[in-house]
């Protein structure tokens, strides 16, 4: 319930700064493509990955998403070093003019954890992503991790 | 003056049959100790490593609240396993070997493993039992801090390592092995019988 007020609330005032012309990239600067949600049935979270494109002037970042579909959401990375696979939580990501950023796997991933109701291969989940404290809704696809 | 003539060739075919033996991937024969473990299975029966003998074996050490490289590295083999055919499919399986027991239940790994086809299984245990496997393929895992839900991060070693039907180690998987590399040496060792 809270999580729904706080999405309300924060999709009202990114609103307003739009309105108020306050806000730095505009949404129409950005395109976001191939993103996919890597599932797999049960409990176990779930991994975003998709491209997104700066077309604006100005630097945008990116510092969080969050999913109705899923309790928390969490940017994450994944690496490796002697033979140790790691991931570790970023906190933001800045993207250039022009510039395109890729989550991929085995890279930068979208970490979706606590799924609130049952997803299968197909299946359409809305994302928003949170640039430069505004919203910019985007459509997963739910895939299996077999398919990437 | 026949058998003369004979030997350089026995010699050679010899040699050759060596080089075919080479792996493509890292070869282990020398340096890790055949497959034992005293694990739980996705029913919550005791798993012995004498239990999966008779194919050829994969083992990776891996946990299922990881969203990006275990399911991505087992969705590897699936499909490497797509490229095998039927027969030689049926003589090879792969084990997934929990580092994250207190999560992974033997119902989630399960039900986790399913998903990838039936030649995958995940294993599980108690920490000792783990440890005890860990140690003796000098591989290492630890984990992260909780976050506010819970949720905690396990870091683990990449690597597949591959037995042969007996249990006898053969070669180890990295990600930047190819594909072809380790269809490769994985149809060697199945070969093998």
């Amino acid at each position: 319930m809270r999580k729904a007020f706080d999405y309300a609330r924060r999709t009202a005032l990114a609103g307003a700064f739009v309105l108020a012309g306050a806000a730095g990239a505009q949404a129409s600067d950005l395109r976001v493509a191939n993103a996919r949600l890597s599932l797999l049935p049960g409990a176990t979270p779930g991994a975003g990955y998709f491209d997104i494109v700066n077309e604006g002037a100005s630097p945008i970042t990116l510092t969080g998403a969050e999913s109705e579909a899923f309790e928390a959401v969490e940017m994450h990375e994944s690496s490796e070093h002697d033979g140790m696979a790691h991931m570790h939580g970023v906190d933001s990501i800045e993207i250039g003019p022009g510039e395109t950023f890729s989550f991929a796997p085995r890279g930068h991933h979208l970490m979706f954890m606590g799924r609130l109701a049952p997803l299968a291969e197909g299946d359409e989940v809305e994302v928003t992503l949170d640039i430069d404290g505004e919203p910019l809704p985007v459509t997963f696809e739910v895939v299996s991790p077999v398919s990437l | 003056m026949m058998k003369r003539m004979l030997w350089p060739l026995v010699a050679a075919a010899l040699l050759a049959g060596c080089a075919d033996e080479e792996f493509r991937t890292t070869d282990i024969e020398e340096i890790m100790p055949p497959l034992e473990f005293a694990l739980t299975d996705g029913d919550g029966e005791p798993a012995r490593a004498e239990d999966y003998r008779g194919k050829t074996t994969l083992v990776y050490f891996g946990y299922t609240q990881c969203p990006d490289v275990c399911p991505l590295t087992l969705a590897r083999f699936a499909s490497i396993f797509n490229e095998l055919s039927e027969a030689e499919r049926d003589d090879v399986q792969m084990l997934l070997i929990s580092v994250d027991p207190e999560r992974d239940t033997p119902e989630v790994l399960k039900r986790y493993t399913g998903a990838f086809g039936p030649a995958f299984t995940g294993l599980t245990g108690d920490k000792e039992e783990i440890d005890a496997l860990t140690n003796r393929y000098r591989i290492a895992y630890s984990f992260e801090e909780p976050n506010e839900r819970g949720d905690y991060i396990v870091n683990h070693s990449s690597a597949v390592f591959a037995f042969n039907a007996e249990g006898q180690p053969r070669f180890l998987v990295r990600d930047p092995h190819s594909d072809q590399d380790v269809l490769a040496d994985l149809r060697q060792v199945i070969e093998e019988g």
